[in-house]
């Protein structure tokens, strides 16, 4: 049988040192920034993608965090996610307020980098939680690369409407329709499994 | 309807909790997350559902510079609220007046004790590395053979201020010391009178002030940088 949470102690070791550090304990801070700061950096890498800015937000990440450790709820999220949340926030604030037009002006083709659904488990990942991904991904790959590319990229590489559809060179009204549809579809899929 | 919501109206929470949404849109979204609890809660969930696609991110591992400007901005950050909390700081420029009258009653008060207090300038160099939480950088060393500080801007967010330079002796009060220069070293002679001051635990403190009414008696924003001197 397989073990239902095989990464409890590294998620365990999380949640520790985010309490921790919300005593103002820095080794625990570092502890958190050695367990996730190469995930949260490559979360800022993709939303920035620059890499000077993307180590200037993740300094931001860890310091919302050490600032905002207390506010983690281990009875509503997972640490990872909770993480994971912050540095994408601070990743969308950079490239809003620093190059607003530069991913607009850059169409990407017809489609959305190919992105497989991925079987592995996550470092912090519950087998539960993994497979509540998967299904999402699932669906996602059902709807076929334009829809489910375009909702995968609005949530990883931060871009909002009129990002998406300047980047399938489509009408505004387009890509807002193909959303809808596609997150309608989603849905459906989500609710029937 | 799982939550009770239309499926138009799950699909508008899914758009919110994924931040395509801009402009009215999204203006509208969020005053529906604000006034409907179910609005909310479908919105949440979503943004948990979306959450997990963060484990489709490859890491990549940090430049190892990045851990100590972290460390580095947590201690200028903390300096910086100490600093904030000195009960001078924000209301000098009212209060010290008030106290410099209050010494100058008990100067002339027949019968008062006759203390002084001869405090001697400390005969050991002084250094300071001053930072702020958006990335300000200064060096200080101080001599006080010459009586002389010098301080040099590393880096200095562009401001259309300047940048002032506060002694902060263990009393809080902040001693101008007059404006710096954005680049370069600049070379202050300290008064005579504020040297016995630049000595181990003192603050040095840069707050962006207006040129032309300089020196000022007391601070009016927030410091961008502060730093602990210490002798060597």
């Amino acid at each position: 049988m397989l073990d239902p949470d095989p990464h409890a102690a590294n998620r365990a070791r999380l949640v520790a040192a985010l309490s921790r550090t919300s005593g103002g304990d820095r080794s625990a801070l570092r502890e958190v920034y050695d367990l996730t700061a190469g995930k949260l950096f490559g979360i800022c890498l993709r939303i920035c993608r620059d890499r000077d800015a993307a180590e200037d937000v993740l300094q931001d990440v860890y310091l919302k965090v050490w600032n905002r450790a207390g506010r983690f709820n281990v009875e509503r999220a997972s640490p990872i996610t909770w993480l994971s949340a912050i540095a994408r926030n601070a990743a969308i604030d950079w490239v809003r307020s620093n190059n607003p037009s530069s991913v607009a002006a850059t169409p990407g083709g017809d489609s959305w980098q190919a992105e497989p659904t991925s079987e592995e488990l996550g470092a912090f990942e519950t087998l539960e939680a993994a497979q509540t991904r998967m299904r999402l991904e699932r669906c996602l790959d059902q709807l076929g690369p334009q829809q489910g590319g375009a909702i995968r990229a609005a949530f990883l590489d931060g871009f909002t409407h009129s990002e998406l559809a300047a980047r399938l060179s489509v009408p505004l009204g387009t890509m807002k329709s193909l959303v809808r549809r596609g997150l309608l579809h989603l849905r459906e899929c989500l609710g029937d499994a | 309807m799982r939550n009770g919501l239309t499926p138009e109206q799950d699909a508008l929470a899914a758009e919110l909790a994924l931040g395509v949404l801009e402009g009215a849109d999204r203006a509208e979204a969020q005053r529906l997350y604000l006034a409907d609890q179910t609005f909310a809660e479908a919105v949440e969930g979503w943004r948990f559902r979306f959450g997990a696609l963060h484990e489709t991110i490859g890491t990549e591992a940090p430049p190892p510079g990045v851990w100590p400007a972290i460390e580095a901005r947590i201690s200028a950050a903390e300096n910086i609220a100490t600093v904030s909390k000195l009960r001078f700081w924000r209301r000098s420029a009212v209060l010290s007046g008030a106290v410099a009258a209050a010494l100058a009653v008990a100067l002339v008060l027949p019968g008062a004790p006759d203390v002084r207090t001869v405090v001697l300038p400390p005969d050991q160099s002084a250094i300071a590395q001053l930072n702020g939480e958006a990335g300000a950088i200064l060096a200080a060393s101080y001599t006080p053979q010459a009586g002389q500080l010098q301080i040099r801007p590393v880096d200095l967010p562009a401001s259309e201020l300047t940048p002032e330079l506060w002694l902060i002796p263990a009393d809080g009060v902040p001693r101008s010391l007059g404006l710096i220069e954005t680049k370069g070293t600049t070379r202050i002679n300290v008064p005579l009178a504020l040297r016995a001051y630049l000595t181990d635990g003192a603050v040095l403190a840069v707050s962006l002030e207006r040129a032309e009414s300089a020196p000022h008696k007391a601070p009016t924003s927030t410091p961008i940088a502060v730093g602990k001197i210490s002798t060597i």
